[in-house]
């Protein structure tokens, strides 16, 4: 993923590399992402989400559909 | 001692030099710290790979290239926190060493199209307001296919 100033800067990145705009996030529900992957990244009871966790992490950010769900075969 | 204990061993070594001193260590490293044979350090990056924890470096099962949120070489995405100089993946993963430290810190990033430079940082516990917005080009599914290119 990349960092762009505007979604108008993002809209000239798809084009010129010819890749279809996706979704966007803003930086607050980018720190939320963080907070939820790596806060307890140091420690014994570190762990990566599962599956449907990351889905109920995503949808609790407003991030939903099958862009966001690591079991959908929409993308294959 | 069960492989699961071994690899928490391992991997709670391999992170506990990162943030200590910027630098993803490698295989020989972590046996030093830990006092493990490295062949077992590395049996266990092999499977921290398998649990989709770690990255190793492609061709070199000694070395990391991925211990998210920290990267193993330089990236575009270099962190300052608690006077140090970290490596991120991405943008998701320079906010995710402030997590992952429980710190302030700065990031300093550019424009994926201008290449505008852009600051990103966390103070409080919070991100400092900007409006900047992150595009995710590869849909979740697939993120584990080329985690270097996502």
């Amino acid at each position: 993923m990349l960092l762009f100033r505007s979604e108008e800067n993002v809209n000239a990145w798809c084009a010129a590399q010819n890749i279809p705009r996706r979704p966007l996030i803003n930086l607050e529900q980018l720190w939320q992402l963080a907070i939820h992957w790596y806060a307890n990244r140091l420690t014994l009871e570190s762990r990566r989400p599962g599956p449907d966790e990351m889905v109920s992490i995503f949808a609790s950010l407003g991030l939903t559909g099958p862009f966001w769900d690591p079991k959908s075969d929409q993308w294959k | 001692m069960p492989d699961r204990d071994l690899d928490t061993e391992v991997k709670l070594g391999l992170y506990e030099i990162t943030a200590a001193t910027g630098q993803v260590p490698n295989s020989a490293q972590v046996s030093r710290k830990i006092g493990l044979d490295e062949s077992e350090v590395i049996a266990a990056f092999a499977h921290l790979h398998g649990k989709r924890l770690l990255l190793p470096e492609p061709g070199d099962p000694t070395r990391i290239r991925m211990a998210p949120p920290f990267s193993g070489i330089p990236t575009k995405f270099p962190v300052e926190a608690n006077g140090k100089r970290y490596y991120a993946n991405c943008v998701w993963d320079a906010y995710g060493i402030a997590a992952a430290l429980h710190c302030d810190a700065m990031s300093h990033a550019s424009d994926g199209q201008t290449g505008e430079p852009l600051v990103l940082e966390i103070k409080n516990g919070r991100p400092v307001p900007q409006t900047c917005v992150a595009h995710f080009a590869v849909p979740a599914a697939h993120w584990w296919d080329n985690l270097i290119f996502t």
